[in-house]
């Protein structure tokens, strides 16, 4: 059953780049004059490369999230970082139209850690673990802040401003060339490789706060080093395609109620199928015969949404 | 070896007391008369600079040299992850490398087989308590603190757990409880906690006299057989 999941996910990304609205002409693959060669490689290769990538780092971090905060509807961007991401862009696209937009979304998403961290640090001086609810609490309070700052910007905008920012919101994984898709590439290598080498002590995290600093585990520097690495890992993909919703939230529970293992045995089942999944949700969004290929959001959220729901109904009947 | 200075806090005040090296303790008291929090106090999960393990403050000890020294097994059994199983759970609670016959050893001792690959979560009241029992076995701390193990326990698994504390697997341990049968029969050092205050410390002795019980439990118990009951 899983080896067969594993062979339908490596499937579905291998077929990804044949589908699309353009039918390619298969000979001309590897003819570096051909369009279909341009379209192959220029296009769809690094748009795959890209959508897989975010999506591992979007589920594993969810994983993650929901782990150092015990509580299973966490999503990375709970803490405000997709709406400080996208005030960000939106605030360089108004006011610094020529800056690189990724940088204003990484600025973004490091500004929303460093208030979360400072501000817990006030509050719980004399806990000593900073109490993950008021993080989670001053979270989305920044959410709200931010969202409506971004309405502030909207109301300063212009059309064709107010344009670009919807589109940025909405989310979208179009790409040209390799030099995007390498950077996520890298940022998912660097969150997957910090995330197994902590995995002994992600296990204590798993039983209770209390349970690790007992066994001896400093829970305040584990959970500020994960925190940090996967913030930053979330704002750089948020930069490069948008706030794309519900992958982080969706896969880990998908997975926990597939493999029913715990989630220290699942971080590479995570990593694989987030990237499966945005990859699957992008094929479906590319060849739906609509003008354009519709916002990648779009489709993950109307994937995600009804799942959301049916886990809240389960949970529920199961008294929990 | 383990000692409290004048620890005062929302729940506590002025708490003193010094266990020796040899000395087991029973801490008894009402409901809400701050012994959990005594017992999160002593372990330092409510980080205070007032007790002292083994003459040296709590608070100077890296993580590592404390968790050899002090656990403490908390009422209930608390497990974010629905899907750790029995097994995995108790891998986990072990400090340091451990065998897994080692741990096949504790799962024998106490009878847990037929849950051994079980998920935590899914475990009755009871079996859950047996499972910290066996996770403070696994740890071996120098000092454990039990919070009422005994609370949840059928009376033939309370012999168990009795015959437990009656041997040496552990070296120094702290017993939270509300039976008082349990506390009589161990013998240990008594420590009453009223209104966050300490009433009495001092031995089994001392504590276990009819004066003391009509006192303290306003004569709802009595001595029979030997045995003190409740005065129904």
């Amino acid at each position: 059953m899983k080896k067969l999941l594993y062979l339908f996910g490596f499937l579905i990304i291998s077929l990804s780049p044949f589908l699309g609205d353009t039918s390619l002409n298969y000979k001309e693959i590897f003819e570096p004059s051909s369009s279909t060669y341009t379209i192959f490689w220029d296009l769809r290769v690094p748009r795959i490369v890209l959508g897989f990538f975010v999506g591992s780092i979007l589920s594993l971090s969810g994983l993650i999230f929901q782990t150092i905060f015990k509580n299973a509807l966490i999503t990375p961007y709970t803490l405000g970082i997709a709406s400080g991401t996208t005030l960000f862009t939106a605030i360089s696209i108004v006011f610094f139209p020529s800056l690189i937009l990724a940088i204003s979304g990484v600025a973004g998403s490091f500004f929303t850690i460093i208030i979360l961290y400072l501000i817990s640090q006030k509050i719980n001086r004399s806990s000593i673990v900073i109490s993950t609810n008021s993080i989670l609490l001053i979270g989305i309070a920044l959410s709200f802040f931010y969202s409506s700052g971004l309405m502030l910007i909207f109301f300063m905008s212009d059309l064709q401003e107010n344009y670009s920012i919807v589109r940025f919101t909405l989310g979208s994984l179009d790409v040209v060339g390799f030099s995007s898709s390498l950077i996520v590439l890298f940022v998912a290598m660097i969150l997957y490789f910090t995330v197994t080498f902590y995995k002994d002590k992600i296990k204590l995290l798993l039983i209770s706060n209390d349970t690790a600093l007992l066994k001896g585990l400093n829970v305040n520097r584990l959970n500020l080093t994960l925190l940090i690495v996967i913030s930053l890992a979330v704002g750089i993909s948020i930069s490069f395609v948008g706030p794309i919703g519900f992958v982080g939230l969706v896969i880990p529970h998908i997975i926990k109620i597939i493999y029913k293992q715990s989630a220290h045995k699942l971080i590479f089942p995570v990593f694989f199928y987030g990237g499966v999944f945005l990859v699957f949700s992008d094929l479906i969004a590319r060849n739906l015969n609509t003008a354009s290929s519709l916002p990648i959001g779009v489709v993950t959220s109307f994937i995600g949404a009804p799942f959301f729901v049916y886990l809240l109904i389960r949970r529920s009947s199961k008294g929990k | 070896m383990l000692e409290i200075n004048n620890f005062s806090n929302e729940i506590l005040q002025d708490i003193s007391f010094k266990l020796d090296i040899d000395e087991n303790l029973i801490v008894l008291g009402q409901n809400g008369a701050g012994k959990s929090t005594l017992a999160k106090v002593l372990c330092n999960l409510l980080s205070n600079p007032n007790v002292k393990l083994f003459d040296k403050n709590i608070s100077s000890f890296d993580e590592n040299t404390r968790t050899h020294l002090i656990n403490y097994i908390p009422p209930k059994l608390e497990i974010f992850d629905e899907y750790i199983t029995v097994f995995e759970y108790l891998e986990i609670c072990a400090i340091g490398e451990i065998k897994k016959e080692n741990i096949e050893e504790i799962i024998t001792l106490l009878k847990l087989e037929h849950v051994k690959n079980r998920y935590c979560a899914t475990l009755s009241s009871g079996e859950q308590q047996l499972l910290l029992l066996s996770s403070a076995l696994i740890h071996n701390a120098k000092i454990t603190i039990f919070d009422e193990l005994t609370a949840n326990l059928d009376i033939s698994r309370i012999k168990e757990v009795f015959d437990i504390f009656k041997s040496c697997k552990l070296e120094q341990k702290i017993i939270i409880t509300h039976n008082l049968d349990l506390a009589y029969n161990l013998k240990y050092k008594i420590l009453f906690l009223e209104e966050g205050r300490v009433k009495f410390f001092g031995s089994s002795e001392d504590f276990f006299t009819s004066k003391n019980l009509s006192e303290f439990y306003n004569d709802s118990i009595k001595f029979v057989d030997n045995h003190l009951v409740i005065n129904l």
